[in-house]
């Protein structure tokens, strides 16, 4: 830990920052938006699960274990890849297993190098950093890969005579894929792509107001920063890539045709 | 050459085709018709393997149509529609898709094999610098027939190919399809096209309800699509 930790927030100061919150709902209820009971909730929920990670985080760097840090990691894959699967219309049972395998190799890909050989903390598995930087890693996996399945068997479903004249023309599945592919990793990478150039720009990205607060210096917390969004832009891109090429062995029937039990409805 | 034998394919619960049963010889010029919905294009999509039949077999040649000979079939057999897909955006990339695919790689045509072909087919050798978008319906129709022939497509599985063309393309179409001996599978509903096909299948509800050798004179009012 840093000498120049940030300053605690006393849970006096907590009631104070948690009566802010009657300013956005008095608004919203003179403006009759009827959505008071969504916002109450919301924050209630955020409190809950921000509380729970707060327990299990301390929790993890107490224990500081390669097996539970790993575990844990493995963990944050496997929900991510059930939100995959339910936010692009799949059926989690049809694609669970090459997502995992897809979401696995990437995000360790980069943990390896940028935690593992760039960083080299002490241990190697140290929670601190492992838990966190691959939290950031999966978080973003998750969004882009949502976004290139979803893409990717819509537009194939939605073309499907489109699809079936490249397999004529003697295409194989891969060929006739590509196109579609390229469109779905396109759209996944874009929103980071543009994140990516005008960061700095606008705001203080959150790892770097973090590690700031934290007692990093600039240099330090830009450094991680820059770390960061090369490790997620690259770990997106192979995670799209690999998933979609992944995906094209259990979503297609024996003909190379789309199979049609692998949406939701 | 085409051989169905009591082919059935089901989409959920319900039957789109039922029972068909029928072959096409080879260099025979066959058609189907019937109202619109009544299966005729699910049986030309079934045979290239866009359907796998619940019950039934398709054969193709000697064989059944299975996953190991599916590429070939589809290698052999081009399926056009009203609106075929040229899947580029200049009409020369379209034409040269399929070569860049490792199947028929470093085959590319030259460009005297193109220009004649766009010559039989009565087009001009500019379009080849059009944007597709920018294309007729007939000129569409026209290039993925050029493109089936220089792939060397022997079989044409064609869906109201000629419905949307002016008579100066159809009359190349049609000129193009009888002066060559191709086995065509059609679905129509052009008397001008029927009058190039020697087989007349009715179909109704997914079943086949005749097989005729004249074209049924109710079949000139019958006017649906698939």
């Amino acid at each position: 830990m840093s000498d120049m930790e940030a300053i605690n927030i006393s849970y006096r100061a907590m009631i104070i920052l948690y009566a802010l919150i009657t300013v956005p709902v008095l608004i919203c209820f003179f403006l009759k938006l009827g959505n008071v009971k969504q916002i109450l909730i919301a924050v209630l929920r955020m409190t809950v699960q921000l509380a729970a990670m707060g327990l299990y985080l301390d929790f993890l760097f107490r224990f500081n274990n390669i097996w539970v840090n790993f575990g844990w990691v493995i963990l944050m894959i496997a929900i991510a890849n059930i939100t995959v699967n339910r936010n692009s219309g799949l059926r989690t049972a049809r694609m669970f297993l090459t997502v995992m395998l897809g979401l696995t190799i990437s995000a360790f890909f980069v943990i390896v190098i940028f935690i593992f050989i760039a960083i080299r903390p002490e241990p190697f598995y140290d929670a601190r950093y492992l838990i966190p930087i691959s939290g950031m890693v999966i978080g973003n996996c998750m969004r882009a890969n949502t976004i290139a399945l979803e893409r990717f068997y819509a537009s194939i479903k939605k073309n499907e005579r489109e699809f079936l004249t490249y397999l004529l023309m003697g295409a194989t599945l891969r060929e006739a894929a590509l196109p579609y592919i390229r469109e779905s990793v396109k759209s996944a990478l874009a929103p980071h792509l543009a994140t990516l150039a005008t960061l700095g720009l606008v705001s203080l990205p959150g790892m770097m107001t973090g590690q700031i607060l934290g007692g990093s210096t600039p240099i330090v917390a830009i450094k991680y920063q820059i770390g960061i969004m090369i490790a997620i832009f690259t770990a997106i891109t192979v995670t799209t890539v690999l998933n979609l090429l992944l995906s094209l062995k259990v979503a297609f029937n024996e003909y190379s045709i789309l199979k049609r039990d692998i949406f939701r409805n | 050459m085409v051989r169905f034998d009591t082919v059935t394919v089901s989409y959920g619960n319900t039957s789109i085709i039922q029972d068909i049963t029928f072959g096409v010889e080879e260099f025979e010029r066959v058609v189907l018709y019937g109202k619109s919905g009544s299966g005729k294009s699910t049986v030309l999509t079934t045979i290239v393997g866009a359907h796998i039949p619940e019950s039934g077999t398709v054969y193709f040649g000697e064989e059944a149509v299975n996953k190991r000979n599916i590429g070939e079939v589809r290698r052999t057999v081009s399926c056009i529609g009203q609106e075929p897909v040229l899947g580029a955006e200049k009409t020369r990339d379209a034409l040269l898709l399929p070569f860049s695919y490792r199947a028929h790689r470093g085959k590319a045509p030259p460009d005297e094999q193109i220009n004649r072909i766009l010559h039989d087919l009565q087009l001009d050798h500019e379009i080849l610098e059009k944007d597709v978008s920018f294309l007729s319906s007939g000129e569409k129709q026209r290039i993925a027939i050029a493109r089936a022939l220089l792939l060397d497509k022997k079989i044409f599985l064609l869906d109201e190919v000629t419905s949307a063309l002016d008579i100066e393309s159809k009359r190349a179409v049609l000129q193009l399809f009888t002066s060559t001996p191709y086995t065509i599978i059609s679905v129509s509903h052009d008397p001008d096209w029927f009058k190039i096909c020697s087989r007349f299948i009715k179909i109704a509800n997914g079943m086949i309800v005749e097989i005729t050798a004249t074209p049924d004179p109710a079949m000139y009012a019958v006017n649906g699509e698939d």
